[in-house]
């Protein structure tokens, strides 16, 4: 029984996009299948040379965000989506029903269709892969080369998620919502 | 063997029952055999042709999946929620012109009663023929609805309350045809209390979703039932026309003018609510909200809408203070198609925003809208449903006697 959560360190990305492969590779996404359970947003600079505004120039990664309240579970008719004993927002593939609610719902357009299972699938803090083996980390925050990533329990005081909100400053996104995301950028 | 028996006598017990059920013996040839007009030959191709498209649609669907749809992650639902919606709102609006008479007693308007009430049942069919293949696993649907409900879902709600809802049009139907206007009265009542709640959670689906702030909120819920009761009103006319081919009887243009008055006042609530509703959307520049009603206000769906939904079946009335019923009829028929982009429009919009926040790669801009095309296929299974309502209603017209009763 844990609280999964994830901190990112988002101004560290370089948008190598490493994290979209090994996520792809872990969990067995399809191959060229664009914005499945983690992409890096990018702001374009902005400005005609040479005036460039430096800090228009941005990545930021983003997955589910394993909502606490989340929309896509509550719209759920079937309840297919659920919350797993460590809170993890998961998808039960042998009851969706693909009517797409959950997709409207969720705030962060972080659902995609499977093409496998023909259900409805998202990040799973590799939960059925990675945790499921016995590892604690999840495949994007291993590979990440310039460790963007922190993945730990928030209910243990003790852990490097907890002692990192503790210490930096972050923020949620659209957290007016009150969707109480689990993933935060850290400022 | 003692089981065998008694599954027989259930059998010959809903047998017996089906047989006092007033209908007529009917075959094939009866149904090929209607007045060689042009006018309903055109109709019967047409509807042959519809339901050629629906056979080859579900067939591309079966084969391809939603690949077959123009549908998209950032759009997931497209046109056949819409005509679903379309159906369903149809159903729904057949439900309160036909409770109007044995409901609620208005003498007047009994002589659409039995019509209205089948009318329902065949458009909530429809709809149903419709939305199965949207849906992506429909069977799987009905198991896990019952033994793990979601009830703080909308969708739950509506489709459970909906199938509740046709199994009581059904029974108030049969009673109507046995002229047992007691339990119809009662069946009616139940029956129209939850298409009026599955309407509104139908509504509610949208209202719900409080991310997208065009949708988000209280109108959408009251508005389907509006709008719901002004397409059961131009059903009316459609369907009153056919069966008098415009020559109305004095007792039937007596309920049409009466008809063709509500019509203009819900038209004109309706128009005020659609412009209050711009106007609160528009005022504020609030992003996801104000941005998308501007944006909606330049789409040539909406004028649609407001165009052949709402403006001009409404100078129509206004013109003959709702005396002039033939133009009502063809201002009905405008208007369904009117009523076909409101509903169109509703699904769309609620999807025009996109909601990544900087999730866009280099070299590509960010899309300003999420854009949708229907695809051939979700085009051939909606034109579909339009085909199987249309056979089903002819053949109810053969089978059942759906004039009101002369001896009351
Ligand atoms: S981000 Fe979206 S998919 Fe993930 S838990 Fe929240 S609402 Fe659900
Ligand atoms: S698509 Fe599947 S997971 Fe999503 S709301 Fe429908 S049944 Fe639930
Ligand atoms: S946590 Fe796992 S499933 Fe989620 S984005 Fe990272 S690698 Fe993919």
């Amino acid at each position: 029984m844990a609280r999964y959560g994830m901190a990112l360190d988002y101004k560290n990305c370089i948008n190598c996009k490493a994290c979209e492969v090994a996520c792809k590779e872990e969990n067995g996404v399809l191959l060229g299948a664009d914005k499945h359970r983690i992409w890096v947003g990018v702001n374009e600079i902005e400005g005609v040379w040479p005036n460039l505004s430096i800090s228009s120039s941005s990545f930021l990664p983003s997955q589910c965000q394993q909502c606490d309240n989340a929309p896509c579970e509550e719209v759920c008719p079937t309840h297919a989506t659920y919350y797993d004993e460590n809170g993890v927002v998961r998808v039960d593939s042998d009851k969706c029903i693909l009517c797409s609610y959950c997709m409207n719902a969720c705030p962060y357009d972080a659902r995609y269709v499977d093409d496998r299972t023909v259900t409805v699938d998202k990040c799973t803090f590799c939960s059925d892969t990675r945790l499921a083996r016995g590892l604690t980390t999840t495949a994007c925050q291993n590979t990440c080369p310039t460790k963007v990533r922190t993945f730990g329990d928030l209910d243990d005081p003790e852990s490097e998620i907890s002692i990192l909100l503790k210490t930096r400053d972050h923020f949620s996104l659209k957290a007016n919502l009150g969707t109480e995301p689990k993933l935060f950028y850290l400022t | 063997m003692a089981e065998a028996v008694t599954n027989e006598g259930i059998v010959a017990k809903v047998k017996a029952f089906l047989a006092t059920i007033p209908h007529n013996k009917i075959t094939l040839r009866d149904l090929l055999n209607y007045p060689k007009t042009p006018v309903n030959n055109f109709i019967a191709l047409l509807t042959v042709l519809f339901l050629a498209f629906f056979v080859i649609g579900v067939g591309n669907y079966l084969i391809h999946g939603h690949e077959a749809y123009g549908v998209t992650r950032e759009h997931p639902w497209g046109l056949l929620i819409a005509v679903y919606i379309f159906f369903v709102v149809s159903s729904t609006g057949l439900c309160i012109v036909g409770s109007l008479g044995d409901v609620f007693g208005f003498k007047d308007y009994e002589v659409i009663s039995k019509r209205a009430i089948f009318g329902s049942i065949v458009t909530i069919l429809s709809g149903f023929a419709v939305i199965a293949f949207e849906i992506g696993h429909p069977i799987r649907m009905m198991i896990w609805n019952v033994l793990t409900p979601g009830l703080r879902s909308a969708i739950w709600w509506m489709g459970t309350l909906y199938g509740l809802y046709l199994t009581f049009m059904i029974i108030e139907f049969v009673f109507l045809l046995k002229h047992d206007m007691r339990r119809a009265k009662i069946f009616g009542l139940i029956g129209l209390l939850v298409g009026l709640a599955a309407h509104s959670n139908l509504g509610g689906v949208f209202g719900f979703l409080n991310t997208r702030l065009i949708s988000q909120g209280v109108f959408y819920p009251t508005y389907f039932i509006l709008t719901a009761f002004i397409t059961g009103i131009y059903l009316a006319f459609i369907m009153m026309g056919f069966r008098y081919r415009l020559k109305f009887p004095d007792n039937i243009r007596k309920m049409l003018v009466g008809l063709a008055k509500i019509q203009g006042l819900l038209l004109a609530i309706l128009m005020f609510f659609e412009t209050w509703k711009m106007m609160t959307a528009i005022y504020g520049g609030v992003p996801g909200r104000s941005d998308v009603a501007e944006h909606i206000l330049t789409t040539w769906p909406f004028w649609a809408e407001v165009l052949l939904g709402m403006l001009i079946p409404f100078l129509i009335i206004l013109k003959s203070k709702g005396q002039n019923v033939t133009g009502m009829f063809w201002g009905s028929l405008i208007g369904m198609v009117g009523i076909f982009f409101m509903r169109y429009d509703l699904v769309h919009d609620t999807q025009l925003k996109p909601l990544q926040m900087m999730k866009v790669r280099e070299y590509q801009l960010p899309p300003e809208w999420v854009h949708y095309a229907p695809s051939a296929t979700e085009i051939m299974i909606s034109l579909g449903g339009l085909g199987i309502c249309i056979l089903l209603y002819y053949i109810g017209t053969k089978l059942f006697n759906l004039d009101a009763d002369t001896e009351h």
